[in-house]
C-alpha cells in the first residue's frame, strides 16, 4: 500500500491541537503525524513531540577545523619564504592569532548555517501535503499513512472543525 | 479584588522576605565575632602600616591592591541591580537587594583608601611636575578629587540602597518587631503606597542609579590612572581606565552570584533566588571574560607591534617581567578557565558551577590588581618618574607580600563582609515590593496545550 | 507606552509585502536617479583605474584621505546590523522586530561598499591578489600576516559572509511566503531559495536556536572587525595620533552610534516610503534613541579618554597635532561640527521624550550624527598624517578632488540602490517575526489597567 498525505486546515491553534488529539486517539503514531504553521508557537503548543537536534555540534566541528586550518596555513606559509617585516618574529603569535580567530569564527558560522540546514531537514522540494492558506495564518495538521487510513483521517479532521483539507 | 490566594501568597512572601534579617541568630553571632576578630586585626595592620611612614611607596603597593580589589568587587556589584533593571529586565528583581547591598562596604573602602590617598605622591616632585591627566593643576589635586570622589561615590551607593528600600521598610514598619519595627517607622517616613510616592520612589531609583554609574565610572578612571598607570614613567596607555572599569564590573557580577549562592544555601532563598537569575548573571559573566581577553589585547597588540623603547617597557615590565606568574595567573583565571567554563549552556545553568566559577574570576581579578599596583608603586621613584621610560635597571624585583599586607587584606575582606552581614539583619535580602510586583507581573498561564511564562510589561 | 496593534496574518502579508507582490509608483524614478550616480559613479572609478590615482587629492604625506575615511566610515555602519539584530535578539527586546532584517542588509551591502574602497585604493585593484590571496604565484613571496592590512579583508570577509549567511537563514521563512504568492518565474526562484520550507515545529524550533546560536557567534565576529580597521591606525608609531590603545573599543562604539543612527534614518524613510505606520512606530525610535544616548555618552566618554591620553605624555609632536587639530583653521572648524553633529546637537535632542517620538527629529539628528562621524574619521585620518613629515608646506596639502568627492556620493547612492534593490524582491521587515509577536504578546487586566503581557517559553 502506498504512502499518502492528508491535510487538513484550521483557523485556531485550539482546533489545530483538538485535530491532532483526535489523530493520537484513532491510532496515528507522532511521527505521522505534523503541524505546519505560518509563524512560529511555543514549543508544545498543539500537543505535538517537541522535536530533538544536534545543531550545537556543528559550531563546535566548524571551529576546530577552523582553527586547524588557519594554524596551518599561516605557519606554513610564513616558513615557505621566510621573511623579516618590521623586526618581528617569522611565526609572530600575536599576529597570527587575528587570523586564526577570524578563520575559525567564519567556519563556525558556515558549519552552523549548513546545520541548520540540514536539521531542519531541507532542501526538499517536494513539498507534499501544503497549502499555501498556511502563511496566511491557518493552521495546518498533516498526517502521513497508508491510504486506507485517509478516510478516518479526513473524519478527525472534520469532527475537529476543518475548514478544508487536501490530500498529496 | 485581590483573592485570598493571592493575598496568602503576597503575605507569605513578606514574612519569608523580612524573616532574613532575624535568621539563624547564633550562628550570625559566631560569624560577626570572627569577623570582628580579623577586622580588628586588619585596622591594627593598617595602624602599623602608617606608623611606618608614607616615604617608601613600594611598601604601600599590595595596599593599593587590596583596595582596588574591594573597590572593584563591591562598587561594581550594584550595577548588577542597576543596568538590568534601567532595561526592564525582569528576572533581575529578586537579586537587586543583594546587589545594591555591596553599597555598604563602600563605606570600608573610603575609609580604607584615605591612607592611600595619603601615600601617594603630590603632582610636583623635585621642582618637576610628572606626568598625569591633571596637567596644569594644583599640587594635591589627585588626592582631592579622589577623595571628593570615592566619598561621593559610597553616599551615592547608600542613597541608592536606601531609596530602593523604602518601600521594605515600611514593610518591617508594618510587620517586623523590636528595634526593626521601629527603625522600619523612621526610615519609611510615612510610605503607605500611593500612586505618587510610588512614582517618586521610581524615579529616585532610575536617577541615583544613573548617577552611581556616572560616579564609579569617574572613581576607576581617576584611581586607574593616578594610582597606578601615571606613577609608571612612559606608561601611556588610553584603554587602561576602561579596562580597569571592564574588569570591575566583571569582579563584581561574580560577587554577585557568589552572594546568591550563599543567600540560597544559608538565607533560605531558594524559592526567590533560581536558576533563571543565575542564568542571566552567567551570560554576563562569560561576557566580560570575554571582554577581558579583548582589552587586554587591544592594549598589547598596540605595544607589541609598535616596538618603540616605552612600548617595549610596557610589555617587559607590566606583562612578562618579574610578576609573569602572577599574570599568568590572572590571564588563566580571569580568561582562559571561566571562558571554557562558561561556554557550555548547562554549566551555565548549574548554580554549584557558577559558585566556582565566580571564586576563580575574584582569585584572576584580585592577581590581576597586585600585578598592576604592586608593580606601579614598587616602580615608582623620585628618580626615575620624570624619564620618558622606566629603564630595565630600575626594574623592581618580584616582591611577596609582608604578613601586615596579608593581615591587611584579610582584615579589610573580613570587615567588607562583615558590613555586608550586619545591613542583612536590618534590609531582607531579597527585596519585598519587588517580589510582590513580581507574583503580580509574572505568571505562568495554559497556552493551547502547553504552558507558558505571561509577564507582565506596565511599562 | 506601548503601542502595538493586534493585525492578522493575512493583514501582515498584504502590508509587508505591498513593496515585493507589485512595484511603488515611486520606485521607478527613485531607482533611476539612484542608477543615474551609481553608473556614473563606477565610470569616474574606471576613469581613475585607467588615468591613475594623481586625479585624486592625495599625496605625499597624506597617502589615506577621503576613500580610507569612507572606507571606516562604512564598515562603521555595517554595525549597526549585529547590534540590533544580535544583541537585542539574546535580550529578547520584543522592540527589535521590525528593524532586525533591515538592519542585516544595511550591514551586508555597507560592508561590500566598504570592500570597495581599499580595493579601488591601490589604483591597480587587480594586483591585489598577489598581495591577498595565499598562494604562491610562482614568485615564492606569501601574504604577510603581520600586516594589519591582512588582517582587515580577512575580518570583513568573515563579517561579511556571517552576515550574509545570517539574513538569509531568516529570510526562509519569508521566502516561502512569496513562494505562495506569487507565479511564474518569481515562483520558481522563491521556491529554490525557500529550500522547501513548509513550517512544521522542527523547522520554527531550529529557525529559533538559529537566531541564537548565529548572534552568539556574530558577536564577537562584530567586535572583532572594528577592532582590526582601528588597528590599521593604531598600531603605527610613525603616526601622530594613531598609536593610542583606545582605537579599538573606539571604533567599535563609534562604529554602533553611526550604524545605529542610519537605522534609525533607514526606519524612518521605509515608514514613509512604504506606509507601515503600523508596524514602524514612534515606540521603536524611543528605543533607539534611548540606546543611542547610552552609546553615544559611550563614544564621547572615549573620544575625551583619547584626548585626554594623546597629550598625556607631553610630548611636543602629538601637542602640536592636537593643535593643529583642534585650534587651527579649517580643521577647527571640522572638529567644532564634529562634536555638535556627532552628540550635542542630538543627545541635547534625544533626552526629551516628546522629541524621541518624533520621528521627523529622529531622522534629522540621525543624519547630523552620520555626519559627525564621518567627519571624525576624517580628523583621525588626515591632520596625524599632514604632519607626519616636518616640512610645513604640507600641513594643509590634502584637498579631496571632484573625483574623491564624486566617488563618496556614489558609496551612498550604492548602498541606496542596492537596498531598494532588495526591497522590491523580498520583504524589508521580517514577516515572521512581526507574526511571532502576534503570537507572543497579549493584554491583561490588572485592575482597570490594561496591561501589554509578553509569553516566554518555560525552560
Amino acid at each position: 500500500m502506498s504512502k499518502k498525505s492528508i491535510l487538513g486546515l484550521f483557523d485556531t491553534p485550539d482546533q489545530g491541537a483538538d485535530a491532532l488529539d483526535g489523530l493520537h486517539n484513532a491510532g496515528f503514531e507522532s511521527h505521522e503525524c505534523d503541524v505546519l504553521t505560518g509563524t512560529p508557537y511555543p514549543e508544545g503548543t498543539f500537543g505535538e513531540h517537541v522535536p530533538q537536534h544536534r545543531l550545537f555540534r556543528f559550531p563546535l566541528f566548524g571551529a576546530i577545523i577552523g582553527l586547524t586550518l588557519s594554524i596551518f596555513i599561516t605557519t606554513a606559509t610564513q616558513i615557505a619564504y621566510p621573511l623579516v617585516t618590521g623586526g618581528k618574529p617569522i611565526l609572530s603569535i600575536f599576529a597570527m592569532l587575528i587570523i586564526m580567530y577570524e578563520m575559525t569564527m567564519l567556519s563556525a558560522v558556515v558549519t552552523t548555517v549548513v546545520g541548520i540546514i540540514f536539521e531542519s531537514r531541507l532542501p526538499k522540494f517536494n513539498l507534499g501535503a501544503y497549502d499555501t492558506r498556511i502563511t496566511e495564518g491557518l493552521i495546518g495538521v498533516v498526517v502521513n499513512c497508508e491510504e486506507k487510513d485517509l478516510p478516518k483521517a479526513k473524519k478527525v479532521f472534520k469532527d475537529s472543525g476543518a475548514l478544508d483539507t487536501k490530500e498529496a | 479584588m485581590a483573592t485570598q490566594t493571592n493575598i496568602a501568597k503576597y503575605s507569605k512572601a513578606t514574612s519569608e522576605l523580612i524573616g532574613t534579617t532575624t535568621i539563624a541568630p547564633k550562628k550570625i553571632k559566631l560569624i560577626i565575632m570572627i569577623l570582628s576578630i580579623l577586622s580588628i586585626l586588619g585596622i591594627v595592620g593598617i595602624v602599623l602600616k602608617i606608623l611606618n611612614g608614607f616615604e617608601d611607596k613600594s611598601a604601600w603597593g599590595y595596599y593599593a591592591a587590596t583596595i582596588s580589589f574591594l573597590l572593584t568587587t563591591a562598587a561594581a556589584a550594584p550595577m548588577v541591580a542597576i543596568a538590568p533593571t534601567i532595561a526592564k529586565a525582569d528576572w533581575v528583581r529578586p537579586i537587586t537587594r543583594i546587589a545594591s547591598l555591596f553599597s555598604v562596604v563602600g563605606i570600608v573602602t573610603a575609609l580604607a583608601s584615605i591612607p592611600l590617598i595619603f601615600a601617594l605622591p603630590p603632582l610636583i616632585v623635585d621642582e618637576t611636575r610628572r606626568r598625569s591627566i591633571w596637567f596644569e593643576a594644583t599640587n594635591y589635586s589627585p588626592h582631592v578629587w579622589f577623595a571628593l570622589s570615592i566619598f561621593g561615590l559610597t553616599l551615592c551607593g547608600l542613597g541608592l540602597l536606601y531609596s530602593s528600600s523604602i518601600p521594605d521598610l515600611a514593610a518591617m514598619r508594618d510587620h517586623g518587631t523590636g528595634w526593626r519595627k521601629k527603625m522600619g517607622k523612621s526610615l519609611s517616613r510615612g510610605f503607605i503606597g500611593t500612586d505618587g510616592q510610588w512614582k517618586s520612589l521610581k524615579m529616585r531609583i532610575g536617577m541615583m542609579g544613573t548617577f552611581y554609574f556616572l560616579m564609579l565610572m569617574f572613581v576607576n578612571f581617576l584611581f586607574s590612572i593616578d594610582f597606578a598607570l601615571s606613577l609608571v614613567a612612559g606608561w601611556k596607555d588610553a584603554i587602561f581606565p576602561m579596562y580597569h572599569a571592564m574588569t570591575s564590573l566583571q569582579s563584581g557580577i561574580a560577587i554577585c552570584i557568589l552572594a546568591m549562592f550563599f543567600a540560597r544555601k544559608y538565607w533560605g532563598m531558594e524559592n526567590y533566588i533560581k536558576v533563571p537569575q543565575f542564568w542571566a548573571l552567567s551570560k554576563l559573566q562569560l561576557a566580560t571574560t570575554v571582554l577581558w581577553f579583548y582589552f587586554f589585547y587591544s592594549a598589547f597588540i598596540v605595544f607589541w607591534y609598535g616596538r618603540s623603547a616605552s612600548d617595549q617597557m610596557v610589555i617587559n615590565l607590566l606583562i612578562i617581567g618579574p610578576y609573569l606568574p602572577v599574570f599568568l595567573g590572572a590571564f588563566f583565571l580571569e580568561f582562559f578557565v571561566p571562558w571554557w567554563i562558561l561556554v557550555w549552556n548547562p554549566v551555565r545553568k548549574s548554580i554549584p558551577a557558577l559558585a566556582v566559577v565566580a571564586c576563580l574570576v575574584l582569585v584572576g581579578v584580585l592577581l590581576d590588581r597586585i600585578r598592576i599596583f604592586v608593580i606601579s608603586w614598587s616602580t615608582y621613584s623620585n628618580e626615575v618618574i620624570h624619564k620618558k621610560f622606566v629603564p630595565e635597571e630600575n626594574f623592581p624585583q618580584f616582591m611577596a607580600p609582608s604578613v601586615a599586607d596579608i593581615i591587611v587584606f584579610i582584615g579589610l575582606v573580613s570587615l567588607s563582609a562583615l558590613i555586608f552581614i550586619l545591613s542583612t539583619r536590618i534590609f531582607p535580602l531579597v527585596s519585598v515590593w519587588e517580589t510582590h510586583q513580581s507574583l503580580l507581573l509574572t505568571k505562568v498561564v495554559k497556552y493551547v496545550r502547553t504552558h507558558v511564562i505571561a509577564i507582565g510589561k506596565p511599562d | 507606552m506601548q503601542q502595538r496593534r493586534k493585525l492578522s496574518q493575512k493583514q501582515i502579508n498584504q502590508e509587508l509585502l505591498s513593496g515585493n507582490l507589485k512595484t511603488p509608483k515611486w520606485y521607478i524614478p527613485t531607482m533611476l536617479f539612484l542608477g543615474f550616480f551609481v553608473v556614473t559613479g563606477f565610470a569616474v572609478i574606471l576613469y581613475m583605474f585607467n588615468t591613475g590615482l594623481g586625479v585624486t587629492g592625495l599625496s605625499r604625506p597624506v597617502y589615506w584621505g577621503l576613500f580610507i575615511t569612507t572606507f571606516v566610515f562604512w564598515v562603521g555602519i555595517s554595525h549597526a546590523g549585529i547590534m540590533i539584530s544580535a544583541i537585542l535578539r539574546l535580550t529578547q527586546a520584543e522592540w527589535r522586530r521590525p528593524v532586525t532584517r533591515a538592519a542585516e542588509l544595511l550591514t551586508v551591502f555597507s560592508l561590500l561598499t566598504a570592500l570597495f574602497f581599499p580595493l579601488m585604493h591601490a589604483g591597480r585593484p587587480w594586483r591585489i591578489v598577489y598581495w591577498l590571496m595565499p598562494y604562491d604565484f610562482a614568485r615564492g613571496i606569501w601574504p604577510n600576516i603581520r600586516s594589519p592590512l591582512f588582517w582587515d579583508p580577512i575580518a570583513i570577509g568573515t563579517y561579511l559572509t556571517g552576515s550574509t549567511l545570517f539574513l538569509y537563514v531568516a529570510l526562509i521563512p519569508d521566502l516561502a511566503v512569496l513562494r505562495d504568492r506569487t507565479t511564474g518565474w518569481q515562483k520558481v526562484i522563491y521556491t529554490i531559495l525557500a529550500l522547501g520550507w513548509r513550517g512544521n515545529p522542527r523547522q520554527w524550533l531550529l529557525q529559533t536556536v538559529a537566531g541564537i546560536l548565529l548572534s552568539a557567534l556574530m558577536l564577537p565576529i562584530f567586535v572583532s572587525v572594528h577592532s582590526i580597521v582601528s588597528w590599521d591606525f593604531a598600531i603605527t608609531p610613525s603616526v601622530e595620533g594613531w598609536h593610542s590603545t583606545i582605537f579599538a573599543p573606539y571604533f567599535v562604539i563609534g562604529a554602533v552610534h553611526s550604524g545605529v543612527s542610519a537605522v534609525v534614518t533607514m526606519m524612518a524613510l521605509m515608514r514613509w516610503l512604504w506606509k507601515w505606520n503600523n508596524h514602524i512606530r514612534p515606540e521603536h525610535f524611543d528605543a533607539l534613541a534611548r540606546l543611542l544616548i547610552v552609546v553615544a555618552t559611550a563614544w564621547l566618554g572615549c573620544t575625551f579618554l583619547e584626548l585626554i591620553f594623546s597629550v598625556y605624555g607631553r610630548e611636543a609632536p602629538e601637542i602640536a597635532l592636537r593643535e593643529l587639530q583642534i585650534f587651527t583653521w579649517p580643521w577647527n572648524l571640522l572638529f567644532m561640527i564634529f562634536l555638535f553633529t556627532g552628540y550635542i546637537i542630538p543627545v541635547g535632542f534625544w533626552v526629551f521624550k516628546k522629541a524621541r517620538n518624533n520621528i521627523v527629529i529622529m531622522f534629522w539628528t540621525s543624519i547630523l550624527v552620520n555626519v559627525g562621524m564621518w567627519l571624525e574619521r576624517f580628523l583621525i585620518i588626515v591632520p596625524g598624517l599632514a604632519r607626519k613629515q616636518p616640512f610645513t608646506f604640507t600641513w594643509e596639502a590634502y584637498t579631496p578632488s571632484l573625483v574623491e568627492w564624486y566617488i563618496l556620493v556614489w558609496s551612498f547612492a550604492w548602498v541606496s540602490f542596492l537596498m531598494l534593490l532588495f526591497a522590491r524582491f523580498f520583504p524589508l521587515i521580517p514577516l515572521f517575526e512581526t507574526k511571532e509577536s502576534q503570537v507572543f504578546t497579549s493584554e491583561t487586566k490588572i485592575g482597570r489597567a490594561t496591561v501589554p503581557v509578553i509569553y516566554r517559553e518555560e525552560d
